[in-house]
């Protein structure tokens, strides 16, 4: 008796599994789907609100707004177009897009947002405007700059040299560290590329018709740089212990433990440190050149990419016009912490922080990446260059050579 | 039983020691959801939090909203878990008893599906379930959930069949059983703890698949818990004090149904079933 | 009756064969309606130049295996494969037994220890891969911190950045996660073995290390078998563990060929090396297999 309840039970369980999961197949009205990677800082509520905001203001278009992690954005992405259905809009590092570009799988932005929300962008952050046509609509642009723990050290050295300096002052071992240095491979390029950019290093050589060739990142410039990050790590040991092991999302608590000098980082540290409740003073300045070359700092940002092959390209483009007015695109800035690429939510005082005043003076120098194919593998080849370096198994110049004929391979140079 | 008490005093304390070798991420888990977010970057770190942070709990159920995830993910795990027993038990049965031209050909086949992890194949399946529309659906993960462990858990099961002796059916077969009732009837129950093992495999894999998730589900609600958990992992900071306490309570239904079920587990061969 | 004078049909369409297969269709039905295109696209893009999208663009035939066989570090991540499988393998095995006849004695709180011993395997593997990353943490980390205080070890390194501790650590998360299912599938085999045949080798004076290795190995020899083929091949695809941990480094020292198929797959675009990758493993596998399953058919006595 006993057995066949257990059977009647797990049919009932399965008649109900299957109702269940055919449940909301074959949408209703068309819907735009929207890719949201979810910032830090940026609440679930404020997404839900959003969605029903628009979906209610406009009945003839709908969006329906994924939340996706950063961490899984590509992967998600990258699935989802080479299997024929990706989404109709999708924040996309701007990287990425000229891969996008390759296969032509995104449309031009202008086809489908209007002139005014065009017009109110700042034509600074405008980075995926290639040959005149804009490919990605900023969402967030973030320079960055060098923050500075003030209860361990007031100094503010101007170049790489000062800093070396400096950052061997306060270090004691084991206790406080001179400078946070990522050292492990990331899905970002950034802990190379201040070093890089600041001894005037260029990532690719410019041809004469403006488009990128040969992988540059073993120039003079290249081996200065990471010749410098190793003595800082190995030789003056002024680094986190345990470096090679860290990410930028390891290694940045260090610093708002209290436990650092000086670190390279963007405009999420106020909030972040506000999150790990650091009470101590910080200042900010620019991320310093090396000895006798120009302020280079680094500024990155992420777009909006609209999708060929989706099939409510022009409702997303209405949903866009709605979000990026100020009532919920600077509201979204400032939950996210990076100031705004709008010009109009740019004016408000949320903004007139020493925080942003720093990022806005960083972003007049700072360099964007280089915008190339093959973006992704040119940053892991220089990043085991890097470790490879930091775990003494060859010279910045070897690994360097190595990496940049992998990426002219890659890229069939 | 004298032979049983024996090692009794072996075992326990060799028990405790390999658990607490096993068991000291859980230790980890469990200090740091309670923790306040100041108190997980603390550096040196410690054990016993300064305080309880119950506003955790606040912030990953209503904040978060575990729930529907929780909701989503059990649809999937007991759907999956549900289909991959209808199609593997029978299977198992037929390559375990039946003779027939193909069965080690089919004992292989299972065999060569199981070489090829999900990330190889992800774009190609995408591109079936999108054809077929059960792209965004429950339906989809249940169906590719329990493929992906229908493989193994035959062999499983062909296994755990093997291991009754052939006369107990045979005896069924002679009093006018036909094979499918000596199939649920007689080997069946004796093979519960190897049905038990499967079905556990096949719900802890459907609980915690995370691959197809991400690529097939778009709907927030219908998004399972390995997806929600990444929500703490943010691209500047990793907030592991909710990551934890979401995790920890991901843990518990799987412990609730290995509770219930472990009693099945280790139900041994019934003393008269073989001599009867 | 001898089997030659059974004539074909016979034998293909006899009614015991006529259940097996409708036993067997609804799962290779299922399998083969999912499986069958995805498996043999692997095959034709190992053949072909793909583009970023995966589609098919140059047939180049054997080139991209020229290609991926003569890079060294296809080799290396080869050879850590299979350390990295083999390794993994016998400790999840060792510990998985230990554990599995340690939960089959009799003690009061005995389903209290079942029931935590399944915990390394309840949680799902990134998330579990991204708790130990946590604990791994040399700043922040527990692992470290607790050897320090406790004196076990005075200087541990920072587990995940160099090579050889990165591999260590990798490998035990996998094995720790990997634990449970062993000893799982082990206790609920030693349930099927009749208590007679301990009890009557007990009256032959046999202790209990006798009773272990002459009854209760070759009980279980089937599901050895299976359970450690099985094993090994998802240990050997095993692409979260490795990728959540250190993403192949530092400096490539714990790159794999399933972290390699990714990488070569969703970073770097180029789905026909992940594919030749994905074929060399399934015969690599097969390969294995197949010696595998010699050893188990033989055993089979009809």
């Amino acid at each position: 008796m006993k057995r066949s309840f257990i059977s009647r039970l797990a049919i009932l369980l399965l008649m109900a599994v299957v109702v269940v999961s055919f449940v909301g197949c074959g949408g209703s009205k068309p819907k735009a789907t929207f890719f949201w990677a979810t910032y830090d800082g940026l609440t679930e509520d404020f997404r839900a609100s959003l969605e029903t905001a628009f979906n209610k203001a406009s009945p003839d278009a709908q969006i329906q707004i994924v939340p996706i992690s950063w961490t899984d954005l590509q992967n998600k992405l990258t699935t989802a177009l080479a299997g024929g259905k990706p989404p109709d809009i999708s924040v996309v590092g701007t990287r990425w897009i000229l891969d996008y570009m390759g296969t032509n799988s995104i449309d031009e932005v202008t086809q489908y947002v209007s002139p005014d929300t065009i017009s109110n962008i700042n034509p600074a952050d405008m980075e995926a405007k290639i040959k005149g046509k804009l490919m990605g609509l900023p969402i967030a642009a973030g320079a960055r700059i060098m923050a500075i723990n003030n209860s361990l050290t007031k100094a503010v050295p101007t170049t790489m040299e000062e800093l070396e300096v400096d950052a061997k002052k306060i270090t004691k071992p084991g206790k406080i560290y001179g400078l946070i240095m990522p050292g492990k491979t990331y899905t970002e390029l950034t802990d190379f590329a201040y070093y890089f950019y600041s001894a005037g290093g260029d990532f690719f050589a410019v041809n004469p018709d403006g488009s990128l060739g040969k992988c540059t990142v073993n120039s003079d410039a290249g081996v200065k740089a990471l010749t410098f990050m190793a003595k800082l790590a190995l030789k003056d040991k002024v680094v986190q212990d345990g470096f090679t092991s860290q990410v930028r999302t390891d290694a940045h608590p260090v610093f708002y433990a209290g436990k650092a000098g000086y670190v390279f980082i963007g405009a999420w540290v106020e909030s972040a440190m506000k999150q790990a409740n650091a009470t101590f003073p910080v200042t900010y300045a620019l991320i310093p050149p090396f000895k006798g070359e120009k302020q280079s700092g680094l500024v990155i940002t992420d777009s909006i990419a609209f999708f060929s092959k989706a099939k409510n390209l022009k409702a997303a483009g209405k949903f866009i016009d709605f979000f990026y007015k100020d009532e919920w695109k600077g509201k979204f800035d400032q939950l996210v912490g990076f100031p705004p690429v709008t010009l109009s939510a740019a004016k408000d005082t949320y903004w007139q922080t020493p925080l942003y005043k720093a990022l806005v003076d960083a972003s007049m120098s700072a360099k964007p990446w280089p915008l190339v194919d093959h973006f992704d593998t040119m940053n892991t080849l220089v990043w085991t260059a890097c470790e490879k370096v930091f775990q003494g198994q060859a010279t910045p110049k070897q690994a360097l050579d190595e990496a940049a004929a992998a990426v002219d391979k890659a890229r069939g140079m | 039983m004298r032979w049983e008490n024996r090692p009794r005093f072996i075992a326990i304390p060799l028990t405790v020691i390999i658990l607490l070798l096993l068991l000291f991420p859980f230790f980890v888990m469990v200090s740091t959801m309670l923790k306040s977010g100041q108190d997980v970057y603390s550096s040196p770190p410690f054990w016993i939090p300064t305080h309880i942070e119950w506003s955790n709990f606040v912030m990953v159920w209503t904040q978060y909203r575990l729930a529907t995830y929780f909701l989503a993910s059990l649809i999937i795990a007991v759907g999956a878990t549900l289909l991959n027993t209808a199609l593997c038990v029978p299977a198992a049965y037929a390559v375990a008893r039946l003779r027939f031209v193909g069965r080690k050909f089919a004992l292989y086949l299972l065999l060569m599906i199981e070489m090829f992890s999900p990330v190889i194949v992800i774009i190609s399946l995408f591109k079936i379930v999108a054809q077929i529309g059960l792209l965004d659906s429950y339906a989809a993960l249940i169906i590719l959930d329990a493929l992906f462990t229908v493989a193994f858990n035959t062999w499983m099961m062909n296994g755990y069949f093997r291991t009754i002796p052939k006369d107990i059916e045979e005896a069924a077969l002679i009093d006018g059983c036909t094979r499918v009732q000596t199939m649920t009837r007689i080997m069946l129950p004796i093979a519960v703890p190897g049905l038990v093992t499967v079905m556990i495999y096949a719900f802890i894999f459907s609980w915690n698949e995370f691959l197809f998730a991400l690529s097939f589900i778009s709907s927030k609600d219908k998004m399972p818990l390995t997806i929600a958990l990444y929500n703490f992992v943010g691209r500047w900071t990793t907030q592991w004090q909710y990551l934890t306490l979401a995790a920890f309570l991901a843990i518990i239904p799987v412990l609730v149904l290995f509770y219930l079920i472990e009693k099945r587990l280790v139900a041994g061969l019934a003393g008269g079933a073989v001599k009867g | 009756m001898a089997a030659t004078t059974l004539s074909l049909k016979q034998r293909l369409w006899n009614p015991e064969a006529r259940l097996a297969y409708a036993l067997l269709a609804p799962t290779i039905v299922f399998l083969a309606f999912f499986m069958f295109y995805p498996i043999i696209y692997v095959f034709v893009m190992s053949l072909y130049r793909t583009n970023q999208l995966s589609e098919l663009t140059k047939f180049v035939g054997l080139a991209n295996f020229v290609d991926r066989l003569t890079d060294h570090e296809f080799w290396m991540a080869a050879m850590r494969s299979v350390i990295w499988t083999a390794c993994g393998v016998g400790v999840k095995f060792l510990f998985g037994m230990v554990i599995a006849v340690l939960l089959n004695v009799k003690y009061r709180g005995r389903k209290a220890a079942r029931l935590l011993f399944i915990i390394p395997w309840a949680s799902s593997v990134p998330i579990s891969t991204l708790l130990w990353q946590w604990v791994y943490h040399p700043e922040f980390g527990l692992l470290n911190h607790t050897l320090k205080a406790t004196g076990l070890w005075t200087n541990p390194p920072a587990w995940l950045g160099y090579p050889t501790s990165a591999f260590v650590a990798c490998m035990w998360v996998d094995i720790w996660i990997g634990i449970p299912f062993f000893a799982l599938v082990f206790l609920a085999g030693m349930q099927a073995i009749p208590q007679e045949l301990y009890e009557s080798a007990h009256m032959d004076g046999a202790g209990g290390w006798r009773g272990y290795f002459s009854i209760t190995l070759p009980g279980l020899r089937d599901l050895i078998l299976i359970s450690t083929l099985l094993s090994a091949i998802w240990t050997f695809n095993d692409f979260n563990v490795i990728f959540i941990l250190t993403r192949g480094g530092p400096a490539l020292s714990t790159n794999i060929l399933i972290t390699s198929v990714y990488m070569n797959g969703f970073i770097d675009l180029r789905f026909d090396w992940a594919a030749v990758q994905a074929v060399v493993t399934f015969f690599v596998l097969t390969i294995v297999s197949v010696i595998y399953a010699q050893f188990y058919f033989r055993r089979e006595t009809d």
